[in-house]
């Protein structure tokens, strides 16, 4: 009982450390929440449409690669960035594409539209949080689960 | 916490060491076996199999800050000395391992992702948490009465708790190139079992490694308090 009943000096440690941490956990939401769109690595390419004056700004965007729509012509790789409501942005990339860019596999693409094309200067391949051997795969086609490509 | 001395605790986590580090050895060597001969992702390959020692190291360095703030609370509002020296002693591994967290997610990210480093929200918070273990431990040095660097260090403690769980959802938050959580998410782990297993027995295994390196840094520092009030009661 002893410790349970408090002392008024314990309460007023209480109470500053309370106002401390309250003030600056307010102030830490409040910058979060004002820079919330500088925070966000990337945008989608729904999110585009909404948008104003994006022609000559640099910009990251970020979905899946469409399926059927990488290709490697003239030196350059061509591919189509494509989120859950299937817009899409054309994408022209003319240096070496990172190891997992695979088609219905997620990347991020950071540069400019230049004439409604996306000519990107860096890309990133962007991969989910699941994790399978190829083993299990293997499994949950023969059973009919797999929903992947 | 509020009855037990810094030196009853101090000789009860040291008895126990040897039985901890014994563990940590056992289950580190049997997850370094099942991570060999562990089958690769479908996708990234033999590289995913850093995910290891990153994810472990990650956990445990949200939760050694947990554990510092939670102390410090305790600390700063019973004046209770076993407390402050618990956080103390917590944040050079704290900083060990957030530094490991970095340096392997930088190799992984250079792997899959194609840079080392991207100044994301979950990238950049976590690199927020090693400078406000690095500034606990500066904190900790600059004062010449140990209770005034515990009362500095611990206010620096438990604004850093806000870091938490920014850290922690800072995939779910914001759009970032780092994947979100792959177990402690809603809907269960998205990861088939035999990874799961390896993952928490080699979690373990850092864990016990944490308790035993926390034990011998908490003795090490009551002992050297105990021998300067004696140099002092001498002189």
């Amino acid at each position: 009982m002893r410790i349970i009943k408090l002392n008024k000096q314990i309460k007023k440690r209480f109470i500053f450390l309370l106002i401390i941490f309250v003030c600056f956990s307010a102030s830490i939401f409040l910058i979060g929440y004002s820079l919330k769109d500088q925070i966000a690595y990337f945008v989608e390419p729904t999110d585009l449409k909404s948008m104003d004056g994006i022609e000559n700004k640099y910009l990251r965007v970020g979905g899946l690669v469409k399926a059927n729509s990488l290709k490697f012509t003239d030196g350059n790789w061509i591919f189509e960035v494509i989120d859950q409501n299937k817009n899409s942005v054309n994408v022209v990339f003319s240096k070496t594409l990172p190891n997992l860019v695979e088609e219905n596999k997620g990347i991020i693409v950071e540069g400019k539209f230049i004439d409604n094309i996306f000519i990107a200067e860096i890309v990133l391949a962007k991969h989910d949080e699941n994790y399978m051997p190829q083993s299990a795969i293997d499994k949950l086609k023969e059973e009919g689960k797999w929903r992947g490509d | 916490m509020f009855a037990i001395t810094p030196n009853t605790l101090a000789n009860f986590m040291i008895s126990l060491s040897r039985y901890f580090i014994l563990l940590s050895l056992v289950l580190i060597s049997v997850s370094i076996f099942l991570i060999i001969f562990l089958e690769n992702d479908y996708y990234q390959g033999i590289s995913f199999k850093i995910m290891f020692i990153h994810v472990p190291t990650a956990w445990l360095s949200l939760a050694i800050f947990l554990v510092m703030g939670i102390s410090s609370i305790i600390g700063l509002i019973f004046k209770s000395p076993t407390a402050f020296t618990v956080a103390r002693s917590l944040s050079p591994i704290g900083l060990i391992m957030s530094i490991i967290v970095l340096v392997t997610g930088s190799i992984w990210g250079n792997l899959t992702w194609g840079a080392y480093w991207v100044w994301d929200a979950r990238l950049t918070s976590m690199l927020i948490l090693a400078f406000i273990y690095l500034g606990h431990i500066l904190l900790l040095y600059s004062f010449e009465h140990f209770q005034k660097a515990d009362f500095a260090a611990s206010i620096l403690a438990i604004i850093g708790l806000i870091n938490l769980p920014i850290v922690k959802f800072s995939v779910d938050w914001w759009t970032t190139l780092h994947q979100e959580s792959s177990v402690l998410r809603m809907g269960g782990p998205s990861m088939t079992n035999d990874y799961l297993i390896t993952l928490l027995v080699s979690f373990f295994g850092i864990f016990m490694l944490t308790i035993f390196w926390f034990s011998n840094i908490f003795y090490i520092i009551v002992e050297k308090r105990k021998m300067e009030r004696s140099k002092l009661l001498n002189d």
